[in-house]
């Protein structure tokens, strides 16, 4: 059996570091298959995703994110990063949480997002593809 | 001719081999191959899965002393 092409939406709303780098590397390796990927990044998640915050500053984590710094295993930014560069993915800021927030897509991470979203929106395209929640 | 490019992505965590190498296929020409080392124990199925889903040729995939080698041919 192998992979459709059934676009994936990824709603990422944790801090949790293990979380965000499985949704980091679901999205990275889901759009460089040929499956479109939509990210919405809310609550917790959000502020994760500061612009000038360092990745040492940027989650909380349990044993595993602690392994995984002390690895060196690439930043979820630069997994996500890659998965534009390489395939077909488009990572939106909810706009309740940048409102809650009082912040604009120039708060976070440059070059990352494809602008605010909201809920609507992603609900409509999402529903004839795979949503995954973190 | 075809032209072979060697990747050494030993040490380098899922899914970083599989990313080296389709950074690679966007440089090469079709029919040229990848050779890719990777002690990363997910590359070794997910990579051949990878090609079957995309349409690019898996070569063969050989065990060494501590890394996997696999060959991969561009295909389109």
């Amino acid at each position: 059996m192998s992979l459709s092409n059934a676009p994936l939406f990824i709603v990422l709303i944790s801090s949790e570091h293990e979380k965000i780098q499985m949704a980091a590397m679901m999205a990275s390796v889901g759009a460089v298959s040929e499956r479109p990927v939509t990210m919405l990044i809310s609550m917790n998640a959000l502020p994760c995703f500061e612009r000038g915050l360092a990745a040492e500053q940027r989650y909380v984590g349990g044993r595993m994110s602690d392994v995984m710094k002390e690895k060196g295993v690439p930043d979820a930014i630069t997994l996500l990063q890659q998965g534009k560069d390489l395939g077909e993915m488009e990572i939106y800021a909810c706009s309740m949480a940048l409102d809650v927030l009082g912040w604009e897509i120039d708060n976070l991470t440059e070059g990352l997002f494809d602008g605010p979203l909201g809920l609507t929106k992603f609900l409509v395209d999402a529903q004839d593809g795979q949503v995954i929640t973190l | 001719m075809s032209e072979r490019t060697k990747i050494d992505a030993r040490g380098a965590f899922c899914p970083g081999p599989l990313m080296e190498v389709i950074a690679t296929l966007k440089l090469i020409e079709i029919g040229d191959e990848i050779e890719v080392w990777s002690t990363d124990q997910g590359t070794v199925k997910d990579l051949p899965e990878w090609c079957a889903k995309v349409g690019h040729e898996h070569v063969e995939t050989t065990q060494q002393d501590g890394y996997a080698s696999l060959i991969v041919r561009k295909s389109k």
